[in-house]
């Protein structure tokens, strides 16, 4: 792994880089390569590997491995969750949950339902903060409410959603699916104590490698199987197993268990450095969504800068400094794909969110990387400011 | 993705600006992606002697703003007034379909240019 590459790095919510001990493991079974379905003494090694990674991802998450299912990765799961309890409903459809600020593989999926099969679903919006409102999801409810799907903390301002009080308004007989994907692995999780039904995650987000992910599942029986076949999966996804890549999710799931606490801290002082040092800059900084590191993930910040564009301001960082980022607006002739869907949920302006700007930090940045990121944002800022002064 | 045309003159553009006491000055702007551009110039006999630019909006039109610039400077009205939309897309050389808005800006710009001089 370039270590200067990822100190230029500040966009782990897109994806994470494989650690070091996740790609240890998968190299060191690079050889393993007997079906874990067999049932020859040589394929034992390759079932402990799956065995393995799923009790290392069992305790990450707080639950017993017969509830752990690997997929392809968080939209697989949340797809998966979505439709693999509620088609099962197809000829009663309910009223659903949900919030405007859901990654597009749970929007997608239900709107799809929605115009397939005429379930209602409810959009909730969120609050200025950030954080949907639990007693508007509260009065959403109706007879009729069969599921619930709402993320955990958001992927564009880290946001955490208050699912906990949520589930403690459900009512008897609604499902409760949380979207986990920028959640699980940075901060700690007991879906037990949460006593929800599904939780979608995603490796790559936390150091695993890409293409795969799971789906907690409280009771198997209530989902149906999401491919039909040879009985993999426990009987719920068919298909030879990507061993490789379950046994990357399970080392990464054991890095979390072992070190999550420190990984947190660290992320928690490099996220209030990061705002001590924007809150110094000569120009105005107007942070997007709740900014405490107890209603927000530690390790992301969303913030627009008076007076320019955060595609341009991503673009310079990029092309002079290395430096990535993410953006809230994508500059196109077509209003409708080009403003982040959650910042207009949130109700900002359209330049707020045209201006807005997506940093993401990990585990391998520093109070340094974090220096040369404001060093570098001072520099682009004041430049572009420079070039867009209309009078 | 940024052509090295298009990095090039985000990057360094080299007539942003004011000009005192402009002779011509006029803004273009897109409704729909809100990019912003202002041109100033002065002339003589016939040809722009100085032309500076301000643009508010992504890194594509920043640089449009930049090679629009850079295409007029010296350049008699005869010359000017000649050019079609298909050559002055053409100056933004390759762009993603993200970026193809920036060809409506460049032909907003020649149409004002050529209102400003015809």
């Amino acid at each position: 792994m370039d270590k200067q590459t990822l100190s230029y790095y500040f966009d782990y919510n897109a994806t994470t880089p494989i650690s070091e001990s996740v790609t240890n493991t998968m190299k060191s079974n690079l050889s393993l390569f007997y079906n874990p379905s067999s049932n020859s003494t040589l394929a034992g090694e390759s079932k402990e590997v799956i065995h393995r990674a799923r009790r290392n991802v069992a305790k990450l998450l707080g639950c017993e491995p017969a509830q752990v299912f690997f997929v392809s990765g968080g939209s697989e799961a949340n797809n998966w969750a979505i439709k693999g309890y509620l088609l099962n409903l197809y000829k009663n459809p309910g009223h659903i949950i949900t919030s405007a600020i859901e990654h597009p593989s749970v929007l997608e999926s239900l709107k799809y339902l929605e115009k397939q099969f005429n379930f209602q679903v409810t959009y909730i919006e969120p609050q200025a903060n950030g954080a949907i409102s639990a007693q508007d999801v509260g009065r959403a409810f109706n007879p009729r409410t069969q599921f619930i799907s709402l993320m955990y903390a958001n992927n564009e301002t880290g946001v955490i959603q208050p699912v906990e009080f949520i589930q403690k308004l459900l009512h008897s007989g609604v499902k409760f699916h949380i979207d986990g994907v920028q959640y699980i692995g940075k901060c700690p999780t007991d879906v037990k104590s949460l006593n929800v039904d599904f939780m979608s995650f995603s490796a790559h987000k936390f150091y695993g490698p890409k293409g795969i992910g799971g789906l907690f599942v409280k009771d198997p029986k209530a989902l149906s199987p999401l491919i039909h076949g040879g009985g993999q999966e426990m009987g719920m996804r068919a298909g030879t197993e990507n061993m490789l890549a379950i046994s990357g999710i399970g080392q990464a799931a054991d890095d979390c268990n072992n070190w999550m606490d420190s990984w947190y801290k660290h992320y928690v002082d490099c996220k209030n450095y990061l705002i001590k040092r924007l809150q110094e800059l000569p120009f105005k900084i107007d942070f997007n969504g709740d900014i405490d590191t107890t209603k927000s993930v530690p390790n992301t910040l969303n913030f627009s800068i008076d007076g320019v564009r955060g595609e341009a301001v991503a673009a310079f960082l990029d092309k002079k400094y290395n430096i990535a980022v993410s953006v809230g607006s994508a500059c196109s002739n077509n209003k409708q794909n080009k403003l982040s869907h959650v910042l207009v949920a949130m109700g900002l302006d359209e330049e707020r969110v045209q201006s807005a700007l997506r940093v993401s930090f990990g585990r391998y940045t520093t109070f340094k990387d974090i220096d040369y990121f404001v060093d570098g944002l001072t520099f682009s800022v004041t430049k572009l400011q420079n070039i867009g002064a209309i009078a | 993705m940024y052509s090295d045309l298009i990095a090039e003159h985000f990057m360094d553009p080299g007539y942003v600006g004011n000009i005192d006491s402009p002779e011509f000055e006029f803004k273009v702007g897109n409704s729909v992606c809100g990019d912003r551009i202002q041109i100033q110039f002065k002339t003589s006999k016939n040809k722009i002697t100085q032309i500076a630019y301000r643009a508010w909006g992504c890194a594509t039109s920043v640089a449009t703003g930049d090679i629009f610039c850079e295409s007029v400077e010296n350049q008699s009205f005869d010359e000017l007034v000649s050019r079609s939309n298909e050559q002055m897309a053409a100056l933004l050389g390759e762009l993603d379909p993200s970026q193809q808005h920036c060809v409506n800006i460049m032909e907003s710009l020649h149409e004002k240019l050529v209102a400003a001089i015809g």
